[in-house]
């Protein structure tokens, strides 16, 4: 089952890096892989079991597969260290601007759109 | 003859497995203290990072060796981007109710993102090639990788930015949010998925499965649309 559900996410992922060289080179294959998937399954109009399975576990450690390209900062250090406090600065100042205001404007567009509803 | 402890040693760090030996170890002692104290500052991928780069720096291994160990587990980051689409099908009726908030927020607030970033390095005094590995901070690493190389920056830097980003905003984001009074669940996702990409998505599903929907959502629509559209402004703007 967990076998079969993920040989459908390598065969979209494969699919989707074909796409990316023929097509659109500016999407990388596992985003056109995710697309690829999303339409089939709206074709589909359900998930099959062996999918769920294989999606839920992958994804499980999807914090997992993210400490390597982490690690990279190590590699990196030096030009880092050149820019250092405009380049922090700029990402930390950036980001908590940034994220208030969306999730406040997400906010903010609900709360109006289910007032509309009501 | 007495045993040959250095040879041992070397044959045990430079075995291939010795990458995802130490990677495995440290995400579950980080998950372990993640789940015990359940404090924020200890999110799993920066203490795994942290402790993966002590052991590497004690041991004299560079990047290079660890990247080419653990490529076994880099390439299951393909089909684990493949499989954010069922998430994403799951929660589509949901989704759809609140089509124009999505789409609005995902104009607005992803551009803002993106030109403050960038602005404010630009205003601290960071140099170009920074600027342009810096512009794609917000997507996930590997579009912003490719982005970045694409309109002059330096692929592997964007994918550093991209961490950083990711991180802080896993650490800070869900608490900051609260604090702001952003309490709805697609709201808190939107926003983690948006400019925290994968990190702020694996942050997000812990939230819950509402959370982590909202956040692949955005994450991949943020992709999307910064891959097609970021190149085409700087080629206009510049």
């Amino acid at each position: 089952m967990l076998l079969r559900g993920l040989s459908w996410l390598v065969l979209c992922q494969l699919l989707g890096t074909a796409l990316n060289v023929l097509l659109l080179p500016m999407l990388p294959g596992p985003i056109i892989g995710m697309l690829l998937l999303f339409a089939f399954l709206l074709l589909r109009g359900e998930v099959g079991e062996p999918l769920h399975q294989a999606s839920s576990s992958l994804l499980k450690y999807l914090p997992l597969l993210l400490v390597p390209p982490a690690v990279g900062v190590m590699a990196y250090a030096e030009a880092i260290a050149a820019d250092f406090w405009a380049v922090a600065g700029a990402l930390l100042l950036s980001l908590l601007i940034s994220i208030v205001f969306a999730g406040w404007l997400m906010q903010k567009l609900i709360d109006r759109q289910q007032r509309e509803d009501a | 003859m007495s045993p040959d402890w250095l040879a041992a040693w070397q044959a045990v760090t430079h075995h291939p497995l010795f990458g995802v030996g130490i990677t495995l170890g440290a995400y579950q002692l980080a998950m372990a203290a993640y789940e015990k104290t359940r404090w924020v500052f200890l999110q799993p991928v920066l203490v795994s990072m942290l402790t993966v780069i002590g052991i590497l720096l004690l041991c004299g291994l560079s990047y290079a060796e660890y990247q080419g160990s653990v490529a076994a587990l880099t390439l299951f980051l393909g089909p684990v981007t493949v499989a954010l689409a069922v998430p994403l099908f799951l929660n589509l009726r949901r989704i759809r109710q609140l089509l124009w908030p999505i789409l609005i927020t995902l104009a607005v607030a992803g551009v803002f993102a993106t030109v403050l970033g960038v602005g404010l390095a630009w205003l601290l005094g960071a140099e170009r090639i920074m600027l342009m590995s810096m512009a794609p901070k917000s997507v996930t690493s590997p579009i912003a990788m490719l982005v970045a190389s694409q309109i002059g920056g330096i692929a592997a830097l964007a994918a550093v930015f991209v961490m950083i980003t990711g991180i802080i905003g896993a650490i800070c984001g869900p608490a900051l949010l609260r604090r702001c009074g952003v309490r709805h669940q697609a709201a808190l996702g939107m926003a983690l998925g948006l400019t925290a990409h994968a990190v702020g998505t694996a942050r997000a599903l812990q939230e819950g499965e509402e959370c982590g929907a909202f956040a692949a959502l955005a994450m991949s629509l943020m992709g999307v649309v910064t891959a097609v559209l970021l190149p085409l402004a700087i080629v206009m703007l510049l």
